[in-house]
């Protein structure tokens, strides 16, 4: 992990280091939607380029772009019902529910399934937590900024989360 | 149900979703798109030969102007009265005489 301000080749290195784990927190972020996880990292990579974010190193890089890439994705998310809501209204189109749907990545197994269906049933900074500490090995105060609420904050939804977690996977896994 | 457990089935569903993660030079670029500045600038530039090609069809259906002293003001039949003549006359006393 690197601190400090990076540019240019040294910052393009760092993040393609980072990328599937940024891909999968991308997903993570877009309900699962490789598509719409796709267009935010690059959307999140533009911003990078074109230096409208900046990694200024107060915070590890990953932790910096996990939380850009949250905030990328959730504008995203809100352009995607605004749109569907106009359509729905001017086009006199069903509107599509904005339901989380762990099975729109194909080829998950049984246990990688199970975990999701547990997953969305969590408040959404549990799930966030959990998943930031459990993928993606962030510490408690790693995942705190990256969903930039206080620490405090975050231990409470990651041990509620945990908790109710484990309920619901409890005889569900294969062991 | 504990915390390696719960990580192992981390560990699979991290396993399952970055098995088929895009390339990271696909990604990784400035895609190609017009920006708000170019598109401003492009705006500008029509705008400038719209308004450039309306000068001849301006010009075109302008009137033609008419000198000052030519110039008759629409009213002006107005100040003929009768018997005007003998107001812009002087009669001729002579003839009168005779």
């Amino acid at each position: 992990m690197t601190d400090g301000v990076m540019q240019g080749a040294e910052l393009e290195r760092e993040v393609e280091q980072l990328h599937a784990a940024s891909y999968g927190w991308a997903l993570a972020c877009c309900r699962r939607d490789r598509d719409d996880a796709e267009e935010v990292l690059q959307n999140v990579y533009v911003k990078i380029l074109e230096g409208k974010a900046r990694f200024d190193g107060r915070s590890s890089l990953k932790t910096w772009l996990f939380a850009v890439i949250r905030r990328t994705a959730a504008a995203h998310v809100r352009r995607r019902i605004v749109r569907e809501l106009l359509l729905a209204k001017w086009g006199r189109q069903e509107l599509e529910p904005v339901m989380p749907n762990p099975h729109r990545s194909a080829e998950t197994s049984q246990t990688s399934a199970t975990l999701l269906d547990a997953l969305q049933r969590l408040a959404r900074r549990q799930r966030e937590v959990l998943e930031l500490v459990f993928y993606h090995d962030l510490t408690i105060e790693e995942a705190a900024v990256a969903l930039n609420v206080s620490i405090g904050s975050a231990r409470v939804h990651y041990q509620r989360g945990k908790k109710q977690l484990l309920a619901q996977l409890d005889g569900k896994l294969a062991p | 149900m504990n915390d390696d457990r719960l990580h192992a089935a981390f560990r699979e569903l991290r396993r399952d979703e970055t098995a088929h993660v895009p390339p990271f030079n696909r990604l990784w670029r400035v895609p190609v798109r017009s920006r708000p500045l170019t598109r401003l600038a492009f705006a500008l530039v029509l705008i400038v030969i719209a308004a450039v090609s309306m000068v001849p069809i301006l010009r075109r259906h302008r009137a033609p102007q008419t000198s000052i002293t030519e110039w008759r003001a629409p009213t002006d039949f107005l100040l003929k009265t009768p018997g005007q003549e003998l107001l812009s006359s002087v009669p001729d006393l002579k003839g009168s005489t005779q």
